[in-house]
């Protein structure tokens, strides 16, 4: 919600708090700061994240001055809550409601005379610095009221819309018929269905305006208007949540109606238009209609003192709770020793249970009031036996030069598929690993040189999906592949594979009954370990040593080799300090490959590896680089074979 | 030529880390699976059908063909918070490490995929300082310093209060250390996701934390892009 620093002024006058006291109370007593944008040179939009149960009073800046009057202990100034809105009624508008539960409350006031035009000036530029357009006076009106009070609001001209028979402006409220269609402002055109609520015109059944979403095209306001109809409803939360997803149409209006904004605000908010009007764009109020089914009552909560220091962890005053009620506007009853009865106001929808005042006591005391406390420590009664044995797989593959991935667990294509994927190449849950490591082990054989490894060998362990008749279900699979040639797959790979399935079972102890597909083996894990004996305890973790990562280039690497003859006793090392030096800055890894030792001679064979952050080397400057090689080698005398 | 041991992925690192650490103060390794009855990822969480807190969540469904009853890629570890209730008796103390999902376009900051570490611990007279103690407990070991944490007033619907965790280590060579860190989400566990797994809200009270492990290997290891996590690129795994 964005909030305007100035327009807080008009609820807390000079009290109100700096924008950086507001940045500072809001986050650490009541929401997150999204951002802050200066506006001209002493103004600023802070934008505010309000949490859903805070949805319901504070998606306005009355709401957020209220806020800050309990926090900072200062009452507002002005509270447009705390007046008795006057609303004379008239005859001449008409409300009838079908359902009750779903529209709670809806007044009507009726304005005659007004001259529609361009708002002024303070008006547009408050609206336009929360980022809303500017359209009329009237439109605008109902806006800034909304973004004032927290209550939607809508306009109708009343010339066009049409009266009934006794001369009357009839509204009515009910589900829209099947096959029934709306045309809402802005000119898009919604096919409605009977579980959407809809404001019709009560003379000939039109629809008007799809309750507490959007107003329709029906009776719009326009330059020519010159009497109104101002409309502020109250409807139930779920009926407008599924109307919204169900048209893919969330607004302003909708998103409150959502969070439950009370009832009891719609006059204030009606009043609050109505003399708007009057003052911009002048005109009489001819006079109110109401229709309340259902208004929303909040019930007293029982809040005990000694609950509230149970779950805080804080040891309370009584006087303080007591401070903290009358801060927040929170009517309370003493009862016995260190009980209270509250009730909140009524635009606080959100507080129904004792632990939701006792998150308000929290929250106004300030959390760094609570101490740390260790709990009692106490032995473990229980090891994971999954884990337990992936662990002991993972030693047994990491010492036989097998790296862990993690994969992805969406394919394009596969066995089960969601309802409600995002993008197409993940629409699909992966039924193997194996599938997925035949892809991966692809992507990594040409990476052996680079990373120093003699061929390519991966594992996984992680879930996969299936489909059965009883819908689908998930196991946990282990799969290990190995490719021993760039080109790809040869059967060679599954001879080595044979001695790692081998290996494999003798660290666990039992055969793995494992499926082959082209070098990767695949094992229902869940069933193995589920087959083992339970272990006792947990081995020890070897304290993880400090690595820092280093992003790595995504250019090829060119790869030489090198043999040279030494005299006999030199060492690997020392023939490495003369070689990478002199290969430069390009070399990224001198890999020993070939050794032996004949006549007093001994030889040496390394492999060169050579790659650049920002682009793909070529052959040319490659062999530049080892002509420097071969000269400094020359220079020791060396002899390169 | 010998083979140079292989790289195990810095995810498994952690979370056997993560499982010593806490196993040490007596938090049982407890897991559920990813594809998850709606029932438990929402319902018993106390995040009611079409209501807004359900919003916080973009959530992938399965086919309702598919599924006896309606069910999901679980968007969090929490749903094990109401099975592990349900199956056990107070106390408990429980961490879930485990992969989650959510229906959201990625980018070098978010995945589809990521793992999530919760917690939980019921009991009698478990409060607020339990959880800040635990907490700085668990930080000091994982990143080997002295740690601080402070709590932020925010919202989850199956705690209340519900609170930010921010950390600050201090006195360390980190490029972490010394400035407050927003860490995690947590709370004291609603009386109604107590309830609904059988246990009494009068007699009993405890707090529950959930964080991204991918967010802590960014901040433990520097990684830059977490879709590298999930890559299967061993130029990326063979660095840990």
């Amino acid at each position: 919600m964005k909030i305007l620093h100035s327009w807080l002024k008009d609820y807390m006058g000079d009290a109100t708090p700096s924008v950086q006291e507001v940045e500072r109370i809001m986050t650490f007593s009541a929401f997150e700061i999204d951002g802050i944008e200066p506006v001209g040179v002493a103004d600023a939009v802070i934008d505010i994240k309000i949490l859903p149960n805070r949805s319901s009073d504070c998606l306005c800046h009355r709401g957020i001055a209220r806020e800050l009057s309990t926090l900072t202990g200062t009452p507002l100034s002005h509270d447009p809550f705390s007046l008795t809105p006057i609303m004379p009624e008239t005859d001449r508008l008409v409300i009838s409601i079908e359902n009750g539960e779903y529209c709670r409350h809806f007044d009507l006031a009726l304005v005659t005379g007004i001259t529609v035009g361009p708002s002024p000036e303070w008006l547009a530029s408050r609206l336009e610095a929360l980022g809303q357009r500017s359209i009329n006076n009237i439109v605008d009106a109902t806006n800034y009221v909304m973004f004032a009070l927290g209550q939607p609001l809508h306009a109708y001209d009343a010339d066009k819309f049409k009266k009934d028979e006794n001369n009357a402006w009839h509204f009515g409220v009910r589900m829209a018929k099947v096959g029934e269609a709306i045309d809402t402002l802005g000119g898009v055109r919604y096919e409605l269905d009977p579980s959407i609520q809809l404001i019709v015109n009560g003379a000939d059944d039109s629809p008007a305006g799809i309750a507490g979403i959007k107003g329709g095209q029906y009776a719009i306001v326009d330059a020519e208007t010159k009497n109104i109809i101002l409309e502020a409803g109250n409807f139930d939360p779920v009926v407008t949540r599924k109307a919204s997803q169900k048209l893919k149409l969330s607004t302003d209006a909708s998103k409150r109606f959502e969070n439950n904004v009370a009832s009891k605000v719609v006059p204030y908010a009606l009043t609050e238009v109505v003399a708007l009007i009057i003052k911009i764009a002048g005109g009489n109020v001819e006079g109110f209609a109401h229709a309340r089914p259902k208004t929303m009552e909040n019930t007293a909560v029982t809040i005990k003192k000694r609950n509230a220091e149970a779950l805080l962890g804080i040891s309370l005053q009584t006087e303080t709770i007591e401070g903290i009620f009358t801060g927040l506007g929170f009517g309370y009853a003493k009862k016995d020793d260190g009980v209270f009865e509250v009730t909140a106001p009524f635009e606080r929808t959100d507080i129904l249970i004792e632990e939701d005042v006792i998150e308000e006591i929290g929250r106004i005391i300030g959390y760094d009031k609570v101490t740390s406390v260790m709990p009692e420590t106490v032995p473990l009664t229980h090891i994971n036996v999954r884990h337990y044995y992936s662990e002991k797989v993972r030693a047994c593959l990491l010492q036989l030069g097998f790296s862990e991935v993690i994969t992805s667990s969406f394919r394009a294509k596969d066995e089960v598929q969601l309802q409600n994927a995002l993008a197409s190449d993940k629409s699909y849950l992966r039924s193997t690993l194996a599938t997925n490591l035949l892809e991966v082990l692809a992507k990594n054989t040409p990476f052996t040189d680079l990373l120093g490894m003699p061929d390519t060998r991966i594992f996984e362990i992680g879930t996969v999906f299936s489909k059965t008749d009883a819908g689908v279900v998930e196991h946990v699979a282990l799969a290990f592949g190995v490719r021993t040639k760039v080109a790809g797959y040869t059967p060679k790979d599954d001879a080595l594979l044979a001695s790692v399935v081998t290996e494999v079972a003798t660290c666990l102890g039992v055969p793995l009954h494992e499926t082959i597909t082209q070098g990767v083996a695949e094992v229902q894990f869940t069933n193995l370990y589920l087959s083992l004996p339970l272990p006792l305890a947990y081995e020890a973790v070897s304290k993880a040593l400090p690595i820092s990562y280093v992003p790595f280039s995504v250019y090829p690497a060119m790869s030489r080799d090198i043999a040279l003859w030494v005299p006999e006793g030199t060492s690997a090392e020392a023939i490495e300090s003369i070689l990478n030096p002199s290969a430069g800055p390009l070399r990224v890894r001198t890999t020993l490959f070939d050794e032996f030792t004949k006549d007093g001679r001994t030889s040496f064979a390394f492999r060169l590896v050579f790659q650049a952050g920002e682009r793909t080397l070529t052959d040319g400057e490659v062999n530049t680089v080892m002509e420097t090689v071969y000269e400094a080698v020359s220079k020791k005398g060396w002899e390169v074979r | 030529m010998k083979i140079p041991a292989g790289h195990q992925h810095p995810l498994s690192t952690m979370i056997a880390e993560i499982n010593s650490i806490f196993a040490e103060i007596g938090f049982v390794f407890a897991e559920g699976p990813e594809a998850e009855l709606e029932k438990y990822n929402f319902d018993r969480l106390n995040v009611p059908k079409d209501h807004p807190s359900r919003d916080m969540q973009d959530t992938f469904y399965f086919k309702p063909t598919d599924a006896q009853e309606p069910m999901v890629l679980r968007t969090h570890t929490s749903p094990v918070q109401a099975r592990f209730m349900e199956t056990n008796k107070p106390p408990i103390r429980v961490i879930v490490p485990g992969k989650v999902f959510r229906n959201e376009a990625t980018d070098a900051t978010h995945e589809a995929q990521f793992h999530q570490l919760e917690g939980l611990y019921v009991d009698r007279g478990v409060h607020m300082g339990h959880l800040k103690g635990t907490i700085e407990y668990f930080f000091s070991k994982f990143f080997a310093g002295d740690v601080e944490v402070r709590f932020r007033p925010s919202f989850f619907p199956f705690v209340e209060p519900g609170v930010e965790i921010d950390m600050m280590l201090r006195g360390s060579e980190s490029k972490l250390a010394n400035r407050w860190i927003e860490i995690m989400g947590a709370g004291m566990v609603h009386p109604h996701v107590l309830r609904d797994a059988g246990i009494d809200p009068e007699e009993f009270s405890g707090f529950a934390f959930g964080m991204g492990i991918d967010r802590l290997a960014v901040m433990k290891y520097g990684i830059d892009d977490i879709r590298n996590l999930y890559s299967g690129d061993l130029r990326f795994v063979s660095q840990f």
